[in-house]
């Protein structure tokens, strides 16, 4: 029999050739005219990056996988109205964090109680130097915090973003963003002891 | 300034925006108190930590398919157009609808499906193909280790065929398109309503409730689901199991589908859920070995076997499910023994087993 494995394995995480950052203005001229294969040049330079801040907001492989593939059908549906005001990439991970936080917001699906998990085999997957086990641990940690304080610490901690714009996509003011990033902080200290 | 106000500031003093005076009064209480300067040494390392990680993760699956496929089948975005101009640009669509579908209608007007090859070079009985090809009724499309293959499923969705996989064309009318798949794996992305898209298999039938999932069957006969969107119904005979979004389950030729389990169940719970499912005198120690692996994230998977264990030992299976995920209020460990119909079906929405409308859920 097929082994469970060998099939997550089947569909592969191949990446084709992905393009170069000098070729994005012409990627998105072309996706904008529709050229799917353009589209689709776009999609691989950009999806680890968007997979991993889903992964990271939702704990939850099933619907990081879901959400990346929502975000990128948002892009293909809104990229003609992209003006190249701010960066392609700044642009598509705004689109990704609201669409994580729309659907965190509207669409708390049963399945998530039972579902939910910290998938470590799913953080392996991205090579880093800093030690493995000790990102690891890390990720598992924030895995575990809850939905607010990990929205919080990701897009603080990690992805570098300011209170007040966090405050403006949770619509919480932003002395609730910095106590939020006050416990997260405080329950990963004492996980990581 | 005294601890508790150190403590206070320290968020700020790692993050960099302290005012120059709070800065200089922490800096004040970290010279005389050790215990502060450990918690913001170990405050800066997580924020370093944190800021070292990896700002790409590669997905454990090529999530691209599903991004086409649905782009593939949105209109292009509106515009607003005066009246005048909209009933102009209808028009122009109309006709060009018109040429489109009398060129495709040329190309196509044979029965079947379109299959291209995504690697080497596929099969359609002895054929091999190297560009668009149709499938009739009755068809083989085989790969072989060099080959893929993609199969629009009429106007309902794709299918795409990984290598060493035989399937047939079985046939479409308006209210089922039917493939049987011999050997080897198949990943379907469905979008029309429930019921419409059958796989059979020497095991079971797979039939699609909205949704994607992966198939395979192995040289015996022997397959396995997994369901990454919505919902896929295994049907053998009297038997029908839905397995949701997220879980898997096996199915075995002259058997049937087992009992759907989580995608990341641990490899020791899934050795005993087969024990359990086609190894009927092993099933006793397989419900030993399932209870004391379970997590609460094989909640469904308990809650299948309620009713496929003897009455003797569904205490037992009540017992770890409630502990994992406690029953509603009306669901009592009586009713559940007894086999309540109505108790049961309560737990499984719970569970998130009646989650979509057009998905009812037909029990093990």
């Amino acid at each position: 029999m097929p082994h469970v494995d060998e099939i997550a394995a089947l569909p592969g995480s191949a990446v084709t050739d992905s393009p170069t950052p000098a070729d994005e203005p012409h990627l998105i001229r072309r996706a904008q005219q529709r050229d799917a294969a353009a589209f689709e040049r776009l999609y691989r330079l950009h999806v680890r990056r968007v997979y991993a801040l889903c992964l990271r907001m939702t704990a939850n492989v099933v619907r990081a996988e879901e959400l990346t593939q929502t975000a990128f059908i948002a892009v293909w549906d809104r990229l003609p109205r992209f003006r190249g005001e701010s960066a392609f990439g700044s642009w598509l991970h705004r689109l990704a964090v609201n669409i994580v936080l729309m659907d965190m917001r509207t669409a708390r699906r049963r399945e998530e109680r039972i579902f939910s998990t910290c998938d470590l085999p799913a953080f392996e997957r991205a090579g880093v130097p800093m030690h493995a086990s000790v990102r690891l641990d890390l990720e598992q940690a924030i895995a575990a915090l809850p939905p607010q304080a990990r929205i919080v610490f990701v897009l603080h901690d990690i992805e570098g973003w300011k209170h007040a714009e966090i405050a403006t996509h949770l619509g919480i003011a932003t002395g609730t963003a910095k106590t939020h990033l006050h416990h997260a902080r405080k329950h990963l200290q004492h996980a990581l002891q | 300034m005294n601890c508790t106000e150190a403590h206070a500031s320290l968020d700020d003093s790692v993050d960099g925006t302290l005012s120059p005076v709070e800065s200089l009064a922490l800096d004040a209480h970290l010279a005389r108190c050790p215990r502060c300067r450990e918690a913001l040494a170990s405050l800066r390392a997580l924020r370093d930590a944190a800021a070292s990680l990896p700002h790409e993760i590669t997905p454990g699956r090529d999530l691209w398919p599903e991004i086409v496929a649905a782009t593939a089948a949105r209109p292009a975005p509106s515009r607003r157009l005066t009246l005048p101009l909209a009933l102009a640009a209808a028009a122009v669509v109309v006709l060009v609808a018109i040429g489109a579908w009398s060129w495709q209608h040329r190309a196509t007007r044979q029965p079947g499906w379109t299959v291209a090859p995504l690697a080497g070079t596929p099969h359609v009985g002895a054929t091999p193909i190297s560009g668009d090809a149709r499938l009739r009724p009755g068809d083989w499309l085989e790969t072989d280790d060099a080959s893929r293959a993609r199969l629009d499923v009429g106007a309902i969705g794709e299918v795409r065929l990984e290598a060493n996989s035989r399937v047939r064309f079985v046939g479409t009318a308006a209210n089922q398109h039917r493939l049987e798949l011999a050997r080897g794996t198949l990943h379907a992305l469905i979008w029309s309503p429930p019921r419409l898209f059958f796989v059979d298999t020497p095991a079971a039938t797979a039939i699609d409730l909205g949704c994607a999932y992966t198939l395979a069957v192995d040289a015996e006969g022997h397959g396995i689901v997994r369901v990454t969107a919505g919902y896929v119904a295994l049907e053998n005979g009297p038997r029908t199991v839905v397995v949701p979004a997220g879980m898997m389950c096996a199915a075995r030729r002259g058997t049937g589908p087992g009992t759907p389990f989580a995608a990341d169940a641990s490899p020791a719970l899934r050795a005993a859920l087969d024990r359990f499912d086609f190894h009927p005198a092993e099933r006793t120690a397989a419900l030993d070995e399932i209870l004391r692996e379970s997590r609460r994230e094989d909640s469904v998977t308990l809650w299948h076997l309620l009713s496929q264990v003897p009455a003797g030992r569904r205490g037992d299976v009540f017992d770890q499910l409630a502990a994992l995920h406690p029953p509603p209020e009306e669901v009592t460990r009586e009713g559940i023994l007894r086999a309540d119909a109505v108790m049961l079906t309560r737990w499984a929405g719970e569970l998130g087993l009646i989650a979509a409308s057009d998905a009812p859920y037909r029990g093990p």
